[in-house]
């Protein structure tokens, strides 16, 4: 970054490609690569879906405009292709957050932080599938069980967690890369002697570890999962 | 042998493929049920026989006292189960929404049980809701588009009173046409369409 200066007006690779990397899209893309891995629901970025929401529309109304105005049938072909794209982006995103809400619903649930996640949307389709899940549950299983083993949550009344709730499994192990030099990493799985040792991760190096040590950094949005 | 039956349930889940779904199997269903009160009734009978011989029941640590356990962890299992059977089957049932729309071929409704199949119905409703609010249908697109526009074959009679976003065509079977994307999947999963490649 540091010849930019010297280069005068003609960006270089490295300047167009950390302007690029800033363009909503682009965050989405990041967004939508580390839903995608996580195995837990992460922050519902409102704003930035919102933003992208616009876009959307904008770019629909170019594509409008040139094609009544009979504009060049490849670059209007182009404006499309870049409309279909970002418009999977966004509909993978909100679906992929739909799966994982289904698939753990009743943990999320349980937990402000995790429910804290969602967007307003997303917890009122949460709240109603968690009542269609139940109800479905309790006619098909529990109606027809003994009074003491009737919960959804528990396995009888004398389970004193609830036992019976599908978690997302936060040992799995993901594949990272750090925007900054990261320190102070306590791993969390591996032999117990070794776990006391801190981790490193230089920027822009690929790592395959275990998602639970890297956790908050992945919420914070300084490791990005791949 | 306790706890089989389950097991077989659960076994018989698991013996398709990723996906896909047998036919609800009532009767077996009914049976671990059934084998849930009779735990449950020995599991009583003997905690009232423990208090009748003036046994504290929480402490006492006799013969009896682990037969109640054992029809207890029994219990638990089972239900375990059965939870698992009818809650792995809902999440296909889910997915079956997403691969072939809210309109399911007879037979696959088949194989659903009754209360399978209003689960079924009120999950579309929720989902639905959620895509008109977001106002995003999220069914559609589900491979990342490599061209706006794909060549297809129509599979079936579907007439000509089909209005796509950009223009009219008459839709007879075996006609290929030029269509966008997302006019054209929702006829592709549901078997009226398919793509040509290469």
């Amino acid at each position: 970054m540091a010849s930019s200066s010297m280069e005068g007006s003609m960006p270089t690779m490295d300047e167009y490609e950390a302007l690029l990397s800033t363009t909503d899209v682009e965050l989405l893309k990041r967004a939508w690569r580390s839903e995608k891995a996580a195995p837990e629901i992460l922050r519902y970025d409102f704003d930035l879906v919102g933003r992208v929401t616009e876009q959307l529309q904008l770019m629909e109304e170019t594509v409008d405009e040139k094609s009544t105005s009979g504009a060049d049938p490849l670059s209007l072909s182009l404006y499309q292709m870049d409309l279909d794209r970002t418009l999977f982006l966004l509909r993978s995103y909100l679906r992929i957050r739909i799966q994982k809400i289904e698939k753990y619903m009743f943990h999320i649930r349980k937990s402000d932080e995790l429910w804290n996640r969602l967007s307003k949307g997303e917890k009122d389709f949460a709240s109603r599938c968690i009542d269609d899940l139940k109800h479905h549950l309790e006619e098909s299983v529990l109606s027809k069980l003994p009074e003491n083993y009737q919960s959804v949550e528990k396995q009888s009344v004398i389970s004193e967690e609830d036992d019976m709730v599908p978690e997302p499994r936060l040992d799995t192990f993901v594949l990272c890369r750090s925007k900054e030099y990261l320190s102070g990493i306590q791993l969390e799985d591996g032999p117990v002697e070794d776990r006391s040792k801190l981790f490193e991760m230089e920027p822009g190096v690929l790592y395959f570890i275990c998602y639970k040590s890297i956790k908050p950094l992945v919420e914070s949005g300084k490791i990005d999962l791949l | 042998m306790y706890g089989r039956k389950a097991c077989e349930l659960v076994k018989e889940f698991a013996s398709v493929g990723k996906g896909q779904l047998t036919q609800y199997n009532s009767d077996l269903f009914e049976q671990v049920v059934a084998e849930c009160s009779q735990h449950h009734l020995e599991l009583q009978s003997l905690i009232r026989k423990m208090q009748e011989e003036g046994l504290d029941v929480q402490t006492a640590r006799n013969a009896d006292h682990y037969g109640a356990l054992i029809h207890h962890l029994s219990l638990v299992r089972n239900k375990r189960c059965l939870m698992a059977y009818v809650n792995n089957r809902a999440e296909i049932i889910r997915s079956l929404l997403w691969k072939i729309g809210s309109v399911l071929p007879k037979e696959i409704e088949e194989k659903f049980s009754h209360t399978e199949e209003e689960y079924f119905n009120k999950y579309s409703g929720e989902l639905k809701k959620y895509m008109s609010k977001m106002e995003l249908d999220l069914t559609v697109d589900m491979v990342p588009p490599k061209d706006p526009y794909i060549k297809v074959r129509v599979l079936d009679d579907i007439g000509d009173g089909i209005v796509l976003s950009d223009k009219t065509a008459n839709f007879a079977r075996h006609s290929i046409h030029f269509l966008k994307r997302t006019d054209a999947e929702q006829f592709i999963s549901r078997g009226l369409m398919e793509e040509l490649t290469g």
